[in-house]
């Protein structure tokens, strides 16, 4: 147990430094939007809207590299491949729960203070501080997952089979969207849209259900979580 | 069983059969010189036991316990890589806490000693320092760790001649101190035969030879004369090896050293390590030809 926590602390603690530096830059450049906007127009307004986007797409690219990078240094100090999936997913986890809880704080404050709009709070409105970093770290979490397990396609399959799974999901994406179009039957469409909206918590009464969506993402993050687990088991040091 | 035992281990990559039926066993307190030409198999093997590769074939166990995927293990088994696997952007005292926080065994005093010794400077990120550097990075870490069993993968790659000098004393030193088991792969073989106790030669994939380093430097001559006189003592005998230099003929011969023939002009010589394992392969290559 302890050296799984001593894992988790690695995969946690080594991402200090670039998340600070992320928000560092992110931050940076919002208030440089927001300088020029009051020196053109004289108000006062957010520099940019929605920045839990750019957190997410930094949680994406640390999941990919969380792969290259960490994988080898803890095979390097004798881990096994459970060990080292359960200390990422655990690391997954807490990195984005702490980023989810600095984007709800200050996103919370600079729309009540500067008119800034957070993405949950387009979404699902600002009632709900506590749900915003539930749903929030979900998201976070669920992207890292994905793009971990994208990073252990891409080192078991090679580059240009990857590339050529790319391309097929592509199609296959663009397949679905024709057969909604021309295929299914408008009743059966506007069910899926219906039910896609449920499990995001838009319900058809006009209310809003937190829960879904965080059971939706849950169970999205489990899916691409046992995709990674059943991956990483034979990953092999390249 | 206090050992590594590696029972039938096979590894294929694609056409490649890296390491076919693989069956050996590092005893507990011994040191051994893993030692093999470039694709023997050496690395792969080394790679099976550390857990970084899976065998296709075959099992690995340490003190009786499976080593595959096996956490029981940790604290037993320790491997210095050739290849780079910390993370480069860390410091060196950073990797030094990692670690310490890893293994319970890790003595990070001294560690910072030895990296004064070597004039390691700790504050430094990995990737800032020099390929030799990396390699002393490496090797102090493996130095401070007292598992039972460490295994050294190329260990004084890019090392000066002071420097690796000084890794064979600490090594030395280091298992006066408290016995346990070093397995070092190297190609710098005649630098080794002075600490190794056991020599385990590994070609295409197959353990060729495992014997102490003093029975088979004793086994181990080369008898040099005539071609005519050579060829009639190396009759029935194990020639590992013939070089012919104009009307001199030289036979490298693995067996108990008979008496030369009475008023005979053969010259009998004893063998060094290297030239040992040079014929030993040169000859398991012919015959795979």
């Amino acid at each position: 147990m302890n050296k799984l926590k001593s894992a988790v602390f690695y995969g946690c603690l080594t991402k200090i430094r670039p998340l600070v530096i992320f928000y560092l830059v992110e931050y940076s450049i919002s208030v440089l939007i927001m300088a020029i906007v009051v020196l053109c127009t004289g108000k006062l307004e957010a520099g940019s809207n929605g920045l839990e986007v750019a957190s997410a797409v930094f949680l994406s690219v640390m999941g990919a590299l969380s792969f290259r990078e960490d994988f080898k240094a803890f095979l390097q100090n004798g881990f096994t491949r459970r060990y080292i999936f359960l200390s990422t997913f655990c690391s997954f986890l807490l990195v984005s729960a702490s980023m989810a809880l600095i984007d709800t704080l200050l996103g919370n404050l600079l729309h009540h203070s500067i008119n800034y709009f957070t993405f949950f709070g387009m979404l699902y409105g600002y009632g709900n501080m506590l749900f915003n970093w539930l749903w929030l770290t979900l998201v976070y979490a669920t992207f890292c997952s994905i793009f971990y397990l994208a990073a252990l396609v891409v080192n078991k399959v090679g580059r240009i089979t990857a590339l050529l799974i790319g391309v097929g999901i592509a199609g296959v994406i663009l397949l679905i969207a024709a057969l909604f179009r021309f295929v299914l039957s408008s009743e059966l469409v506007s069910r899926i849209g219906r039910f896609a909206l449920n499990a995001f918590g838009f319900m058809n009464d006009g209310t809003v259900n937190f829960i879904f969506p965080v059971l939706t993402f849950i169970v999205i993050g489990a899916v691409f979580g046992l995709g990674s687990y059943a991956l990483i088991r034979r990953t092999e040091l390249k | 069983m206090e050992a590594i035992q590696i029972k039938g281990v096979t590894k294929r990559y694609k056409d490649v059969l890296a390491l076919d039926n693989v069956s050996l066993t590092f005893e507990f307190g011994k040191i051994y010189g893993f030692l093999g030409r470039n694709g023997a198999g050496k690395s792969t093997l080394i790679n099976i036991i550390a857990n970084r590769v899976f065998a296709d074939g075959g099992e690995v166990l340490i003190d009786g316990i499976p080593a595959n995927e096996n956490m029981a293990v940790h604290d037993k088994i320790f491997c210095m890589s050739e290849a780079d696997l910390y993370d480069r952007d860390l410091k060196v005292i950073e990797h030094y806490k990692w670690t310490k926080r890893f293994y319970s065994d890790f003595d990070m005093n001294k560690a910072l000693a030895l990296s004064e010794k070597y004039d390691l400077d700790v504050n430094k990120r990995f990737r800032a320092l020099s390929k030799g550097y990396q390699s002393i990075f490496k090797l102090i870490i493996a130095l401070s760790l007292t598992v039972p069993y460490v295994i050294f993968d190329e260990p004084v790659l890019g090392l000066d001649a002071n420097h690796r000098e000084l890794f064979y004393s600490l090594l030395l030193k280091e298992f006066e101190e408290g016995e346990r088991t070093f397995i070092i792969a190297t190609h710098l073989i005649e630098e080794l035969s002075n600490i190794i106790e056991e020599v385990v030669l590994i070609d295409k994939g197959k353990v060729v030879l495992q014997e102490s380093v003093e029975n088979l430097l004793e086994k181990g001559y080369s008898i040099s004369g005539s071609a005519a006189e050579v060829e009639n003592y190396c009759a029935g005998r194990n020639v590992i090896g013939i070089e012919e230099l104009g009307g001199l003929k030289i036979a490298y011969i693995m067996g108990e050293k008979t008496a030369l023939p009475k008023d005979s002009s053969l010259q009998i010589s004893a063998m060094n390590l290297q030239k040992l394992f040079v014929k030993i392969t040169e000859k398991g290559g012919e015959e795979n030809e």
